[in-house]
């Protein structure tokens, strides 16, 4: 057999061999889990066991369907995301400028940026929920003595307020991971156009809107796609930062999928939630893919 | 985790070194938090193990967060999984643990006494189909705490009703005219504890979660009027701050224990904390029942809480744990537990003891859990989370004022109707 083979065709299966066990793991932990997510959420099961999975059709999404909670909660993940995606970008493209500037400290300014990024979002979420504390917190301490309110503001227990501050703390802690993709982007665009357009005496302005811009829309766009992706489906920051509350005005998808499987043990119904999710996210990585295919 | 591994190793073990398996050495998994029961576990355990020798008992600790505790146990379960053979669980979970199959019946381990010695509310929350799923171990209600040196101050005796608590902030809190002194604190974030806040609530106003033919009832007229005193608390008579609806039970104790309110209502566990020798309020304050409105006296009673032990029904040794649970919630045993480590006992005969008359505060506790009242975990069964959900999210809305008192009971009893199939 080998003797037929001609190389194209050895070379050939030499690459399946070694695509092949890095194919087999990703089937396992991630196709795997969705097929069996979609079954779930199709059929009515035992959590132990005891009764056989039972078909159900399309129940738990017409279920879905009628439940205030979930489009509350599907509210609540795109209100998350469309906030704090455009303030993100925002932060992170004047952050990266400014780190692409040669200044003393730079390092060490590079490295107080990054710093929020590099603590795990469960411990932001803690010290900000500390700071946010009516009665005992740093923003009502300062904003009492200084005269700026005249009585604590409930930041995470006001229905208006809570969605606010937790997008505080997801620009804070995220614009710094935009920077980097940013500056990296930066740091590739060669010097001589800059010096060419500074012959032809191009505004500093003119400079960011004609050169840099242009250049940077394939890492924003890469920073945009990932960033949305964490957005869609954030859950540490909720749960450890407001647990929903109050009244599941923060409550993401990702927070009522958990809910509803881990505290009311309801797979199947929670397996419809994800997938539902897992449908969002997609089409969302689609608009994203077919954006960045057309900017090439 | 260690679930499963334990059984498995020791029949393994004891194959592998050839023992006849006809009579193993029995090695049981107990799982408890470390903090409840404090040191009493070990002592326990160290008196059963004496008692039945060839019977080892390996302590799985666990959180004390019953969140926490709850998502690790249901795993195991759900995987049936031979371990832990005994473990403590919270009140509220011993009706859905029950129904779902995942708890032995004591019935056929335990004599009659001992089961008719078990204080009857808990047992009534155990209970599912006349049989009993698991034994208190410990009660922990909630009490209202009050600054005794304040009350002193301003010539006011201990309220027994909520229109006197109102009463006794204000004047407190005018006379102090310290802005930072709140009147009432408690747990009011979206939590199980404000569940059980509210029920204390209505059910001193007379109401009760299903009415005396099962049907929903927390809409009724007594539990609305009730649950519009909580909100005019903050917003009309301003003696509980508005950053009540994030607070936990130890922010609210925290408050408190920095000398910031009046009246604090939460689980019995802060006395320990409030009492310590550092805490600026030790002996300023002391404890009494939770409060009722003063045209229901009848609903002069406590929200109870507490743990019970239960032995899994994929237990390998089945005997053995109703044994250690007998052993744990045996008179002496839980005498001794009360004398030395302050836990209130889950058997209403140890408060009779002549040794618990020196106990004052367990004295004081005693009377109160005799007329506690239990949430409706065991009637609600394996669906008690979704319901406690539901009506922690109304709550919530009224608190916040999102929608009136009356929508959101409204509500609320027709999301729990359509919850149980009604």
């Amino acid at each position: 057999m080998n003797r037929t083979m001609n190389l194209e065709q050895r070379t050939a299966l030499t690459g399946i061999g070694f695509v092949t066990p890095t194919v087999i793991i990703i089937a396992l932990i991630l196709i795997y889990p969705i097929i069996q997510s979609v079954v779930l959420s199709f059929g009515q099961s035992s959590i132990d066991g005891s009764a056989p999975y039972q078909f159900v059709g399309l129940k738990h999404y017409a279920a879905l369907m009628g439940d205030g909670r979930f489009w509350n909660a599907l509210g609540v993940t795109f209100t998350f995301t469309a906030l704090s995606i455009p303030l993100e970008l925002a932060l992170g493209v004047g952050l990266a400028l400014l780190m692409n500037e040669s200044f003393r400290g730079k390092g060490l300014a590079r490295l107080a940026v990054l710093f929020p990024w590099a603590l795990p979002t469960a411990l932001n979420s803690l010290i900000w929920r500390w700071m946010y504390n009516s009665d005992y917190g740093l923003f009502n301490a300062v904003a009492l003595q200084s005269g700026l309110a005249d009585r604590p503001i409930n930041f995470l227990g006001d229905t208006s307020l809570a969605m606010a501050s937790m997008v505080v703390v997801a620009v804070w802690k995220t614009s710094s991971f935009m920077a980097l993709i940013i500056l990296a982007g930066l740091q590739s665009i060669p010097k001589d156009l800059f010096e060419a357009g500074r012959m032809d005496g191009m505004t500093k302005w003119q400079e960011f809107r004609q050169i840099t811009l242009p250049l940077l829309k394939g890492p924003i766009l890469v920073a945009l796609i990932i960033r949305s992706m964490d957005a869609l489906r954030t859950f540490e920051l909720p749960f450890n930062l407001t647990d929903g509350g109050p009244v599941n005005a923060t409550e993401s998808l990702s927070l009522y999928a958990y809910k509803v499987i881990f505290d009311f043990l309801d797979f199947n119904f929670g397996a419809a939630v994800v997938v539902v999710q897992f449908l969002v996210i997609f089409a969302m990585s689609l608009i994203y893919v077919f954006a960045l295919r057309n900017k090439e | 985790m260690k679930f499963g591994v334990n059984g498995a190793v020791a029949i393994a073990t004891a194959i592998g070194l050839g023992m006849p398996l006809a009579a193993p050495a029995q090695e049981l998994v107990m799982s408890i938090g470390s903090r409840g029961y404090g040191g009493m576990v070990e002592r326990n355990i160290e008196g059963f193990t004496a008692a039945n020798p060839g019977t080892s008992v390996e302590w799985l600790k666990v959180s004390d967060v019953p969140g926490d505790s709850r998502k690790l146990y249901v795993t195991g379960l759900m995987a049936k999984s031979p371990t832990p053979d005994v473990f403590a669980i919270d009140v509220i979970w011993a009706g859905e643990f029950a129904q779902r199959g995942w708890l032995e019946p004591l019935n056929d381990y335990l004599s009659a006494d001992t089961i008719a010695a078990y204080n009857p509310s808990f047992l009534s929350a155990a209970t599912v189909d006349g049989k009993v799923f698991a034994a208190p171990l410990y009660v922990d209600g909630t009490h209202l705490f009050y600054r005794s040196d304040l009350l002193e101050k301003y010539g006011i005796p201990v309220p027994k009703t909520w229109e006197e608590v109102i009463a006794a902030s204000k004047t407190v809190m005018e006379g102090e005219g310290n802005p930072q002194l709140y009147g009432f604190v408690s747990m009011w974030a979206k939590i199980e504890g404000l569940f059980m806040n509210w029920l204390s609530f209505t059910g001193g106003n007379g109401a009760s979660f299903f009415d005396a033919d099962g049907n929903v009832a927390v809409n009724s007229p007594e539990s609305i009027a009730a649950t519009q005193t909580m909100v005019d608390m903050i917003y009309k008579d301003k003696i509980v701050p508005d950053s009540i609806l994030t607070m936990k039970p130890d922010d609210a104790r925290t408050l408190f224990q920095q000398g910031r309110a009046v009246f604090l209502m939460v689980q019995d566990f802060v006395y320990a904390p409030l009492s310590a020798p550092d805490s600026p309020v030790a002996g300023k304050f002391d404890f009494t029942r939770n409060p009722y409105f003063a045209a229901h006296p009848e609903g002069y009673s406590t929200a109870m809480g507490g743990w019970l032990l239960a032995v899994n029904a994929n237990s390998e040794n089945k005997e053995a744990a109703a044994k250690l649970v007998e052993y744990f919630t045996s008179y002496e045993a839980q005498l001794t537990a009360a004398i030395d480590e302050n836990r209130a006992p889950g058997r209403t005969d140890v408060y009779a003891a002549p040794e618990m008359q020196q106990a004052s505060l367990l004295k004081k506790l005693g009377e109160d859990y005799a007329v506690g009242v239990v949430r409706p975990s065991a009637p609600t069964g394996n669906l008690y989370p979704r319901v406690s959900e539901t009506m922690q999210t109304e709550i919530t809305n009224a608190l916040h004022r999102e929608k009136t008192v009356e929508q959101a009971l409204n509500d609320a009893a027709a999301e729990i109707n359509s919850i149980l199939g009604k």
